[in-house]
């Protein structure tokens, strides 16, 4: 029994020490990368001359019940800067007057589609097309969730390229040509996405960032950290090994033959999004054809993030969902002889940490916390178990603050910088506790199994028109 | 009670690894502290720096001569030279040889040079690309040598800064560049572009005759940079002789005039629907009503893209009235060509 009880011990120790040095060899692989991207970023920041070979690309809105944004949202997309562009919404049959405020905003008329329906979806209802921006259309179909919703975009689009964002996400001029650009200058590659932050505690004006800022709520302020270790070293180290797993549905783009060929968006998933990069990576990987998933690290979009702790909770419960989903269906492709990288690194490293994480992690908390009060280990090998934790995780969202210095710089003031690293101390305290039980909870609807549905998301908008 | 199983060793580590990663996280905080520092001051700095350059240069632009430009100290000279980039690629003609000569004027040519040997690849670019607009002669052999090495970047800038210095020199090298696959299409377009057709014009002429097969598609999507009455009929060459569909479907592009129609209601029949789809695009640039039924049957093709270049080319047809394109809609023997008909006439009513 005590022996049984010492090796678990030495599980759960062993978990946080590979959990934590798999996040910090994503950072060493992600300095010289993004080190590389700064030098040449003075280059794409020249003013822009287009060859003409730039290729097109239809950027699809789905949205539900997006009254309160859609118009913003689509005034600021046709105000990107790139040489061709279409964008198509997509009302996926909204119970609000999401469709007639685009059709008061826009000037729809009906428009006669000839629908190529080259991914099942729900019925069509209509396709309108703007009379005062002929690169608008909107496509108002029965509801089917926003996998659906993209799949029906992808039929109508026109280009060989299409963007997937959310109706709320908030976009630079620059974040279309900066995120298209892997595609002009590696013809291997299928999807690449941007790094996405959190909008909350900015000025947003017209659907355009006028100012970058932090919010006053604690919980917004904890997932700034939490979003900068994701992105900044998270997915930059995935991709300099061609293995990043996680386009964030709010801003991606992807070559539109690579995923028809594919078969589109599953609709039975969560993380759609998710979903449909681990299946490229797999079907890629199958057919042992070059391909090549780019990440690029430039602060490209940006969404809101909840401020509230039910909403929060639903968020995670969701993601962690949609991840358990996500490698399930594409399990072929774990150790999968011609796997590679994805196979062979990515696809372990989120199975086991960020998938069933959450399982050792509580368990491990819970462990430690019985043998203390039954006795059977002192308190303090407790409080050095949490001291650990603690640190580890203080470690790495330091090291993410770094990068952020060093890289974009977007958070000038002082008073950011104390914040944030206060944020780094305190997320610490409970917050990542907090999570890792909501996404437990994920994983145990994801083995008792559920219906896919639209994320219920409360738009605050608290950062609009300040 | 002494804890019954647990050996002091994974406490022991537990607590070394925990003081080391907080060590570590204070050490990474205390050097965001001090970077952010640094940052602010040289910022400050700069700011004033800039300001005065910028002004200098917004001067020469008009009269180089009375233009006194501000000492750049060899650490700030990347920074300058952003500033003298950016401006150079928003000017054109007597403003931008205006700008070079008041850098040229304040000696920094030998210091940029000199930048451009360097190891930082940040600082080389910068150098490079100014180099480029400066028209350095004397930086040649050494912006050849860096466009053969293999880092894509600094690889294509070398080669554009070539450009920028004498295009016609330096697109003896295009057999180079058009095998180079680093270098992509759109980015070879812009230096192209930016070159012009007269320099352009010959070296593609030249190319065209024998290009290196592995570049052929690009050559003759390049082609486009080159004065096209000049190079259609050799490309037109290829449209005959070439059997290789992206080839073929590159050099339809090039049919301007009603002797290419032979050769294009050829490519119409072609199994590729790539090709289909690019003798539709020409049937509607240089077609007439005599090529209504063979636009007429690729409205009714397989593939979606075919119908929908038909279908604009029928709507391009000279002399057609909106009744009697109604009519070709009323009449189209398959709900996919009509379909299809009735989106283009929809695109291409007033709004």
């Amino acid at each position: 029994m005590s022996a049984a009880l010492d090796a678990l011990q030495w599980v759960f120790l062993a978990y946080f020490v590979g959990v934590n040095l798999g996040y910090i060899a994503l950072n060493l692989l992600a300095v010289p990368t993004l080190r590389r991207y700064l030098a040449i970023r003075p280059l794409e920041d020249l003013p822009p001359v287009y060859s003409g070979f730039e290729p097109p690309v239809s950027v699809l809105v789905p949205a539900y019940n997006e009254e309160a944004t859609i118009v913003t949202s689509v005034r600021s997309l046709l105000q990107l800067d790139y040489p061709e562009f279409e964008v198509v919404v997509v009302n996926d049959g909204s119970r609000d007057a999401t469709l007639e405020r685009l059709r008061e905003a826009f000037d729809l008329e009906p428009f006669p589609e000839a629908y190529w329906e080259r991914i099942p979806g729900k019925p069509l209802g209509a396709v309108y097309v703007s009379r005062r921006h002929a690169g608008l259309r909107v496509v108002d179909k029965a509801n089917g969730g926003k996998a659906d919703a993209l799949n029906v975009g992808i039929n109508v689009s026109r280009y060989p390229l299409f963007c997937a964002i959310d109706a709320d996400s908030i976009l630079q001029r620059d974040s279309l040509r900066r995120v298209i650009q892997p595609f002009i200058d590696d013809p291997r590659t299928v999807a690449t996405g941007g790094t996405v932050r959190i909008a909350n505690g900015c000025v947003v004006s017209a659907g355009q960032l006028e100012r970058v800022g932090l919010p006053s709520n604690p919980l917004a302020l904890l997932q700034i950290v939490e979003y900068l270790r994701a992105f900044l070293f998270g997915r930059l180290g995935w991709a300099t090994l061609n293995a990043v797993l996680i386009i964030s549905g709010a801003f991606g783009v992807f070559r539109k033959d690579a995923v028809v060929a594919a078969g589109g968006y599953r609709t039975d998933t969560m993380g759609e999004d998710m979903e449909l990069v681990v299946r490229l990576h797999r079907l890629y990987r199958e057919r042992g054809e070059p391909y090549a998933i780019h990440f690029v690290p430039d602060p490209i979009c940006w969404t809101e993030a909840p401020e509230s702790a039910a909403v929060l909770r639903s968020q995670r419960v969701r993601w962690q969902r949609g991840l358990a989903e996500s490698l399930s269906l594409n399990r072929a492709l774990l150790l999968s002889p011609g796997g590679g990288a994805p196979g062979h690194a990515a696809y372990p490293f989120f199975l086991v940490f960020e998938c069933w994480g959450p399982v050792i992690e509580v368990a491990g908390y819970a462990f430690m916390a019985a043998l203390v009060v039954t006795g059977r280990i002192s308190g303090e090998a407790f409080l050095a178990f949490l001291a650990l934790a603690f640190s580890m995780g203080f470690l790495l969202s330091a090291s993410a603050l770094l990068l952020e210095e060093v890289s974009f710089h977007l958070y000038p003031r002082w008073s950011h910088v104390a914040r944030l690293v206060a944020a780094a101390v305190v997320e610490n305290l409970g917050y990542r506790q907090l999570v890792t039980v909501w996404r437990l909870v994920g994983l145990a609807r994801w083995l008792r199994g559920a219906r896919a549905q639209w994320g219920t998301m409360t738009r605050r908008g608290t950062w609009q028109g300040r | 009670m002494a804890p019954e199983f647990t050996s002091s060793f994974p406490v022991a580590l537990a607590l070394g690894t925990a003081a080391g990663a907080a060590i570590s996280a204070a050490a990474l905080i205390a050097a965001l502290l001090v970077l952010r520092l640094w940052r602010g001051s040289r910022d400050r700095r700069l700011a004033i720096r800039v300001a005065g350059w910028r002004a200098a240069l917004h001067e020469a632009m008009d009269d180089p001569a009375a233009a006194r430009l501000p000492p750049v100290a060899p650490a700030d000279l990347p920074v300058f030279l952003r500033l003298y980039n950016h401006l150079q690629e928003s000017l054109r003609g007597e403003a931008a040889a205006h700008l070079s000569q008041a850098v040229r004027a304040a000696g920094l040519v030998a210091p940029i040079r000199d930048l451009s040997r360097r190891r930082n690849l940040a600082h080389r670019l910068a150098a490079v690309v100014a180099l480029g607009h400066l028209r350095e002669v004397h930086a040649w052999e050494d912006l050849a040598a860096l466009a053969r090495t293999p880092d894509a970047v600094l690889s294509f800038a070398a080669a554009r800064a070539l450009l920028r210095i004498d295009a016609a020199r330096a697109l003896e090298f295009l057999p180079d560049a058009l095998r180079r696959q680093d270098w992509s299409l759109a980015r070879l377009g812009t230096a192209l572009q930016e070159a012009g057709p007269e320099a352009v014009t010959p070296a593609v002429e030249r190319l065209l005759a024998s290009p290196p097969p592995e570049g052929l598609e690009r050559l003759l999507k390049l082609a486009r940079f080159a004065h096209r009455e000049r190079v259609a009929p050799i490309v037109n060459g290829w449209l005959a002789r070439s059997a290789q569909p992206r080839v073929i479907a590159a050099a339809l592009d090039f049919a301007q005039d009603a002797a290419d129609l032979a050769q294009v209601r050829g490519a119409a029949r072609y199994p590729d629907w790539g090709v289909r789809m690019a003798a539709a695009r020409a049937l509607g640039r240089i077609g007439s009503q005599r090529e209504l039924a063979l636009l007429l049957g690729l409205l009714e093709d397989e593939s979606w893209w075919v119908r929908y270049h038909a279908a604009q080319a029928i709507v391009s047809l000279p002399g057609l009235s909106a009744a009697e394109l109604a009519d070709f809609r009323a009449r189209a023997q398959g709900a996919a060509a009509g379909g299809m008909l009735a989106q283009v006439l929809a695109e291409r009513a007033p709004s």
